[in-house]
């Protein structure tokens, strides 16, 4: 039998840190169905409206461009990173090539360099192609962020899979691409779909580069949401209400990876 | 049907020699099964002809075509895996249907073949579940109809029944050996039970680090093992194997005197197989010792004696009893014979008297 005051503090931390962690979420949740005059207050007694939504959707804010260039950046993203990561992470999981190690050391290397050090290069190099302030300038720039993110999660999936399956499915007759795609590729489906969910959610949140590469025409949410610190002031209300929006799609993939990704840690091979 | 000729075949890792250069012939129709314990190159063997592993040198035959730079499905084989190799992620129908959807076969040839095939091996009633839905043996059967749907030219088996119990084995093992027996394919079957190679094989392969050392049908390789290993590792209990010294025309060893056809010499072994002896009251008898222990089998008792550091067992009568530690004597059956064997090369040496 367990201490009942163990089990109190227990509970009672628990609470705290989820207070700590949910409170600036509740309070954006809120704010962004409050009257600009309730904004700073705690006071949960507030007359709801919709205005705030309205507004951000229209001039000069159209928050309705900025969430088409968020969707498009992101999806196009995951549509060509994933395939290509499930490709590389298959090579670098089964062929046994001098160097490979070296080579996958060297991908995941990319990612330890701070992206503020390399972002006027990148400046530089869109201006010169004249891709600034576009939407392709932001795909590029996001596909060398996530893509050796997403190869090394996808090798750690294909890893886990016995290769007995596969090497049956080539003496049955299948060709090595065939086996990939009827083979591995659904055994794998848990963990790719887990991986492009989070390259999404990384996209979706890229800030620094977003920033700097676009000005009008390509503004993705999290950028747009700077937009919102005016000389008036900061805009609480516009913002969260724009914050909502970039939460809410977030927020329920994450809910997609819970279910996914317990599945893909049980669904496993046959022994 | 295809006869498979393995020609000066080699296998390296690196500088690590797995398989030494070799030759082999698999006749049409046969069964030859490749026994070894484990790491003594069967597997890698039979991998090479699957066209799983690369060949470092030599050359694959099948049906006198030269095979080595073909990929696995252009070879015509099956392959049975030791965990099945069977898609988790596809229903025993769909498994059993794969080579024949890979082959371009038309849909309603395939629904009927995949339902002969699974009849055969007693999986009708289970096509629509997954493999994760299945025992170890149903799941083995569904490897075997995957294998068998297509009726390739080879069958190549890797230890394919060491993941069942011990009961289920046996049957399993029965219906391979009807099923190879019914299609007449060709087989290449690995394994480490010395069992199931004697019951399943046409010849058997004894492999040791690499090498085949015997090759030869199970009652030659029983009966007249080529070395010493072979002869410690076919039949169960093993045969009794008794280090020794020859003089004047007599093995010696502790307890033991058998008048053999020998110069005198030093580092001979003498072995003869437990079923082969028989207990006996005669203090004249070959073997004498002390009683050490008492096994019974069921249908008989393993009557095991010592005298220094010689150990023998003999198989006894199911009713045989006796005094731990009373003298015992052990002389061979009519028609038994011993084996003489060198110590230090392990080879057989010729010299046993009849």
């Amino acid at each position: 039998m367990r201490k009942p005051f163990l089990y109190l503090a227990e509970r009672a931390l628990l609470v705290l840190i989820s207070v700590v962690v949910l409170f600036p979420i509740a309070w954006m949740f809120l704010t962004a169905f409050k009257q600009p005059r309730d904004a700073y207050s705690l006071s949960l007694n507030f007359e709801p409206t919709l205005q705030n939504f309205v507004t951000v959707f229209s001039d000069p804010w159209n928050l309705g461009s900025m969430v088409l260039n968020s969707v498009v950046v992101a999806t196009v993203t995951v549509v060509i990173a994933v395939p290509c990561a499930a490709l590389a992470a298959y090579s670098f999981s089964r062929f046994r090539v001098k160097g490979r190690k070296f080579l996958f050391f060297l991908i995941l290397s990319t990612q330890f360099i701070p992206a503020v050090v390399i972002v006027l290069p990148f400046f530089l190099m869109f201006r010169q192609l004249d891709l600034l302030d576009t939407r392709i300038a932001l795909i590029i720039v996001n596909l060398a962020i996530v893509t050796p993110f997403v190869i090394w999660m996808i090798k750690g999936f294909i890893d886990a899979i016995p290769t007995d399956s596969e090497e049956a499915a080539m003496i049955d007759g299948a060709s090595r691409l065939r086996v990939i795609k009827d083979i591995v590729m659904p055994m794998a489906a848990p963990g790719i779909l887990t991986s492009s969910i989070f390259c999404f959610i990384l996209t979706w949140n890229e800030f620094l580069f977003a920033l700097i590469l676009s000005r009008r025409d390509a503004v993705t949410l999290p950028v747009g949401l700077v937009s919102f610190r005016t000389e008036r002031g900061d805009l609480w209300e516009l913002m969260s209400a724009a914050g909502v929006m970039i939460t809410v799609p977030i927020f329920i993939m994450a809910l997609f990876i819970q279910k996914h990704f317990t599945r893909g840690m049980t669904a496993g091979a046959v022994k | 049907m295809a006869e498979v000729r393995l020609v000066d075949i080699e296998k390296k890792y690196g500088s690590f020699l797995a398989v030494p250069k070799q030759s082999l012939t698999i006749h049409d129709g046969e069964f030859l099964v490749l026994l070894g314990p484990s790491g003594c190159g069967k597997t890698t063997t039979m991998r090479m002809i699957a066209g799983l592993e690369d060949i470092t040198s030599g050359d694959i035959m099948i049906r006198e075509e030269r095979i080595n730079d073909k990929p696995p499905k252009d070879r015509d084989i099956a392959m049975v895996f030791q965990n099945y190799g069977l898609y988790p992620h596809m229903t025993v129908r769909q498994n059993i249907e794969y080579p024949l959807k890979l082959r371009g076969i038309a849909k309603a040839a395939r629904t009927k073949r995949v339902q002969e095939t699974a009849d055969k091996v007693e999986l009708g009633a289970l096509l629509d579940r997954r493999p994760s839905e299945l025992s170890g043996g149903q799941r083995q059967r569904v490897a075997l109809a995957r294998a068998i749907v297509r009726t390739p030219s080879i069958f190549l088996m890797d230890e394919p029944l060491s993941n069942l119990d011990a009961k289920l084995r046996v049957t399993m093992r029965a219906e391979l050996k009807h099923l190879h027996h019914e299609l007449g394919v060709t087989t290449v079957y690995v394994t480490h039970d010395q069992m199931e190679a004697m019951t399943l094989a046409t010849r058997v392969a004894v492999m040791r680090e690499g090498r085949i050392v015997q090759l030869d049908t199970p009652k030659k390789i029983y009966a007249e093992p080529a070395d010493l290993f072979v002869a410690g590792f076919i039949g169960s209990p093993s045969m009794n194997l008794i280090d020794g010294k020859v003089s004047d025309g007599v093995f010696r060893a502790d307890g033991v005197n058998v008048p053999v056809d020998l110069p005198n010499r030093d580092g001979v072994v003498l072995g003869i197989r437990p079923e082969e002896l028989e207990i006996t009251d005669d203090a004249t008898a070959p073997i004498g010792g002390q009683l050490y222990a008492l096994e019974l089998t069921g249908e008989s008792t393993l009557v095991t004696l010592r005298n220094g550091p010689v150990s023998a067992c003999a198989r006894g009568h199911a009713d045989f009893e006796a005094e731990i530690n009373s003298p015992c004597y052990l002389t061979p059956k009519p028609g038994a014979r011993f084996h003489l064997f060198d110590r230090a090369s392990g080879e057989r040496l010729d010299g046993v008297k009849h």
